[in-house]
């Protein structure tokens, strides 16, 4: 995941590695992604990854929906 | 995987976490092995069962640490000023993650994917400072894992 300055520069730059254009955030939408992401404390014994389920929650609550956000 | 197995993993699991966090560079494996009054073959042993549970990455030949995310292990374009400390994210994602691991401010130094002009996000009181710009995501999510070092 990379910053970009703008909407151009990402196009620009998917046309110089001739990738496709994936999904834009903006960043305070990255950063409550990151804080919730990155809430638990991964030294805590019995820490497990997340579920499916519970990944899904966590990006639909953010309103990250659709195929682009899909984990199945 | 036996109950020594996890109980191994869980103090290695931790010493990395404890050491990027407190250093901004993860421990070595050699290092990881006398801290916790291991052998080197257990250390690595666990490490590759982390690994396998995508609790860590690893790096490709010396099997030390590459990723215990949101930090890397290694220098990269994403970075993080926090605590007077500096630390690595793997990604714009994971350089933010990094203040909300830690719970403190940060600065995070990173530039434009494009054209490499530089760019810098501040966190401030659990709050990102407004700033301009975009986060692009090339991978849909459910291929994340699948190449987590292009990622």
């Amino acid at each position: 995941m990379l910053l970009f300055r703008s909407e151009e520069h990402i196009e620009e730059w998917c046309r110089a590695w001739s990738l496709q254009r994936g999904a834009t955030l903006s960043p305070d939408t990255a950063w409550r992604l990151a804080r919730a992401w990155y809430s638990a404390d991964r030294r805590e014994r019995g820490r497990r990854r997340r579920t499916v389920d519970e990944t899904e929650a966590l990006l639909a609550e953010l309103g990250l929906t659709g195929p682009f956000w899909a984990l199945r | 995987m036996d109950s020594d197995d996890a109980e191994v993993d869980f103090r290695v699991r931790a010493a990395v976490y404890d050491g990027v966090m407190t250093s901004g560079t993860a421990p070595l494996g050699e290092d990881l092995a006398a801290q916790l009054a291991l052998s080197r073959e257990q250390v690595a042993a666990a490490l590759e069962r982390l690994a396998a549970g995508r609790a860590l990455v690893l790096q490709r030949d010396s099997r030390e640490v590459l990723m215990a995310n949101p930090f890397s292990a290694v220098p990269t374009p994403f970075a993080v000023r926090a605590a007077g400390k500096l630390y690595y994210g793997n990604c714009i994602w994971d350089a933010l993650g990094i203040p909300a691991v830690l719970g403190t401010d940060a600065r995070i130094d990173g530039s434009c994917g494009c054209c490499g002009e530089a760019m810098s996000l501040a966190v401030t009181a659990d709050a990102l400072e407004p700033t301009d710009g975009v986060v692009h995501f090339a991978i849909p999510a459910r291929r994340w894992w699948e190449d987590i070092v292009f990622n």
